[in-house]
């Protein structure tokens, strides 16, 4: 390990702990740990946009292999920092709606058979006797589940009589499955906390042992 | 020009990269292709542009002398630094990356971590079985949340865990999945014919 | 010194807190310090408590495993340092996985903060295996737009990133000359802290038919359900309990397996804070139902006596 590493995890372990202090209340040292967090952060992800999308992207097809059919997507780039102008912001709407209208076109036939037409194929039981029992049984818990959650977010219709009844059905998957979208999120959130008391208490000891 | 030509010019486009799924024509999916290439220019472009937002922002607050501008000299010599090494020093080596390193990613990690605190105080204050549907999803919660370590595997939880999971989670998630692909779906054809225009701000 | 200044404990002007209101009132900075002592603890005296292996997780390893050597495998970093804890192990796991069967990786990310990560993580593993850059896998970096990147790969990688993350021509990387869309490769993993792994689905998978892995954080595992029961995924990893699974059948130990008794200990905490927040929360609701009782119960008598005046 070179000095300069030994060096990084120090600072590493000093500003973890600043930020770390908020749990105690606000604070001068959280407070600047944050914004220099907010400031290298932005010039890190802005040399990789650079990169990316006007050298890799753009100069390096049009200009190095000269390929020009990519010379309107730079042209679209440049509409869109006329935004920076109140004068000629109006221009960068081509840019804006280029970028969402594409986005929208690939979007159709791809969300219709991935998200919807194979998801509801999926909520058809197997025929019975093809599965084990317990897999049937589980295959008709998630077709009335989904079927009900469906109802419950129709809402052309006032919810009472049977149709109240099947949403409160959808209801009750909905709570199970936050229940579990909870269970996980708390997982998550301990994961990341073991990420830094692993760094504090085993990275770092370590570092100083081969000092 | 102002308002109409962008809906038009987005229709040309949204109907193309439509179009490429339907038909073997070469010529569209050349262009699809070239379509696609052009967005990811105007998608780094587009986020250049926030971090410029973000320098200017701390830059008139700076200049005003307004509350708190102290750390937004922090911010911006931050932001200088990393493009100022990354230009000298080339981004594949030299502060750059001990930057990232040794500030950014322990930083941005530890920020996340403190999640861990609230979420355990949130969980304790608010997670309260007031009826029959909270307290269903506080029991499937505790289920999944013991169900998932060594701790429920031992107690013999972890099978409970994994059929919520599997079935009524499952359940859920899609009837949920199937109504925001519904939804996305609906906004994608308006945005494409023009019925939808917000996203090209004030006055369009 | 006199008595008086000192008031003793059984002082009859300071109430007790009674018991549901300490229950259902315990102050932040008490559970902040008991969340961090139960993660901690068990980090420096391990308790090594076994670990059972998941369905999902078996069908991730073996999605690898049926690979043949020489085979290649497109490897995404789709995370920023925010999530490293959870999902750097997944990345070291499926890398040494990989390598360790002489499978060729393309590796990028759809992140801008991913570059750092991915070049620490493909550095370390690399060199433990002997693998060199070009040949045994690629690192590509970062592309923005994430949708486009992943529709633009099924036609040509070469296009969509016409040099890798050193600058040098795809053109010139001899493991690209092999590989060059989604129908020359013959899997994907993506290890994901966001819906990324559903828009991989949707685009890789669903427009060119590419086989998919995805390591995910808890949050999104949890999401990914359906799309494993249906066969769009064939195998994922959720949260950090995910990693410790994969290392566990790979036959290696990392973060993963190493943070699992914190993990188990700090739940266990969480789960006692519940109880003890709901224990105090039915005793304060019998207490203010008595008390609501009892005032009825004045009200009525007041208004008696009133009506016998």
């Amino acid at each position: 390990m070179v000095i300069w590493d030994h060096i990084g995890m120090w600072v590493a372990a000093v500003l973890t702990i600043a930020i770390f202090s908020l749990l105690y209340r606000d604070n001068p040292f959280y407070r600047a740990a944050e914004h220099l967090l907010v400031g290298v952060s932005a010039g890190y992800y802005v040399i990789n946009y650079f990169y990316a999308s006007v050298i890799r992207k753009f100069a390096v097809p049009v200009f190095q292999q000269g390929d020009l059919w990519l010379l309107p997507g730079g042209i679209l780039g440049l509409l869109i920092l006329l935004r920076l102008s109140r004068r000629t912001q109006w221009v960068s709407r081509y840019a804006i709606a280029f970028y969402v209208a594409a986005w929208s076109g690939y979007l159709i036939p791809s969300v219709i058979q991935e998200r919807i037409l194979i998801q509801l194929q999926g909520t058809i039981p197997p025929q019975p006797g093809t599965v084990p029992w317990d897999a049937f049984l589980g295959a008709i818990i998630v077709l009335i589940g989904v079927i009900s959650i469906l109802i419950y977010f129709y809402f052309s219709a006032p919810h009472t009589g049977v149709l109240g009844r099947i949403s409160q059905v959808g209801i009750t998957f909905l709570m199970i499955g936050f229940g579990a979208s909870f269970g996980y999120t708390v997982m998550g959130r301990v994961s990341l906390l073991i990420g830094r008391f692993q760094f504090l208490f085993q990275e770092l000891p370590e570092s100083l042992m081969n000092m | 020009m102002k308002k109409t030509g962008p809906v038009v010019f987005g229709f040309l486009i949204g109907v193309l990269m439509l179009l490429h799924h339907f038909t073997p024509s070469s010529w569209i999916g050349d262009r699809y292709n070239n379509v696609l290439d052009w967005k990811q220019v105007v998608f780094g472009i587009t986020l250049i542009l926030g971090v410029i937002s973000l320098f200017t922002y701390h830059w008139k607050k700076i200049e005003r002398r307004a509350e708190g501008w102290g750390y937004s000299v922090i911010t911006v010599a931050g932001l200088i630094f990393m493009i100022a090494v990354a230009l000298i020093f080339t981004p594949e080596r030299g502060p750059y990356p001990w930057m990232f390193d040794h500030v950014q990613a322990p930083m941005q990690a530890t920020m996340f971590a403190l999640l861990a605190f609230y979420v355990a105080s949130a969980s304790y204050r608010a997670f309260r079985a007031r009826n029959f549907h909270a307290a269903l999803l506080l029991t499937a919660g505790v289920i999944v949340m013991l169900g998932r370590v060594s701790l429920g595997e031992l107690i013999g939880i972890d099978s409970v865990s994994t059929w919520i999971l599997d079935f009524p989670n499952t359940a859920a998630k899609r009837g949920v999945m199937i109504g925001v692909g519904l939804g996305m779906t609906a906004t994608a054809i308006k945005i494409i014919t023009g019925i939808e225009r917000t996203y090209l701000g004030k006055g369009a | 010194m006199t008595t008086e200044a000192r008031p003793s404990k059984t002082d009859a002007a300071r109430p007790r807190r009674p018991l549901h209101d300490w229950l259902a009132n315990v102050d932040r900075r008490v559970i902040f310090i008991a969340v961090a002592v139960a993660t901690a603890l068990p980090l420096i005296f391990p308790l090594n408590l076994p670990i059972k292996t998941s369905r999902e997780a078996r069908a991730y390893y073996d999605e690898i495993e049926r690979l043949q050597p020489g085979d290649e495998m497109i490897f995404v970093f789709d995370y920023e340092p925010d999530l490293m804890a959870e999902l750097d192990p997944m990345s070291i796991a499926t890398l040494r996985h990989a390598f360790r069967k002489d499978i060729q990786v393309i590796a990028l990310t759809d992140y801008p903060g991913g570059p750092g990560i991915a070049e620490r993580i493909l550095g370390e593993v690399a060199a433990e295996y002997g693998k060199t850059h070009g040949t045994d896998y690629v690192f590509l970096g970062y592309n923005p737009d994430y949708s486009a990147t992943m529709l633009r790969m099924g036609e040509s990688i070469q296009a969509t990133f016409p040099t890798d993350h050193y600058h040098t021509p795809s053109s010139e990387l001899p493991l690209l000359q092999e590989a060059d869309r989604y129908a020359e490769v013959e899997l994907l993993a993506t290890v994901t802290g966001s819906a990324l792994a559903e828009y991989w689905v949707i685009f890789a998978g669903g427009s060119y038919g590419q086989r998919i892995i995805a390591g995910n954080t808890a949050i999104q595992a949890v999401l990914i359900y359906p799309y494993f029961q249906t066969g769009q995924l064939s195998g994922f990893l959720g949260g950090l309990k995910g990693a410790a699974e994969y290392e566990k059948l790979i036959g290696t130990e990392g973060a993963g397996l190493r943070g699992m008794d914190a993990q188990s200990m700090a739940h266990l905490l969480i789960v006692c804070f519940i109880i003890l927040g709901n224990i105090g929360f039915v005793l304060q609701r019998r207490y203010q139902r008595r008390l609501e009782r009892e005032q009825d119960g004045g009200a009525k008598r007041e208004q008696g006596d009133g009506v016998k005046r």
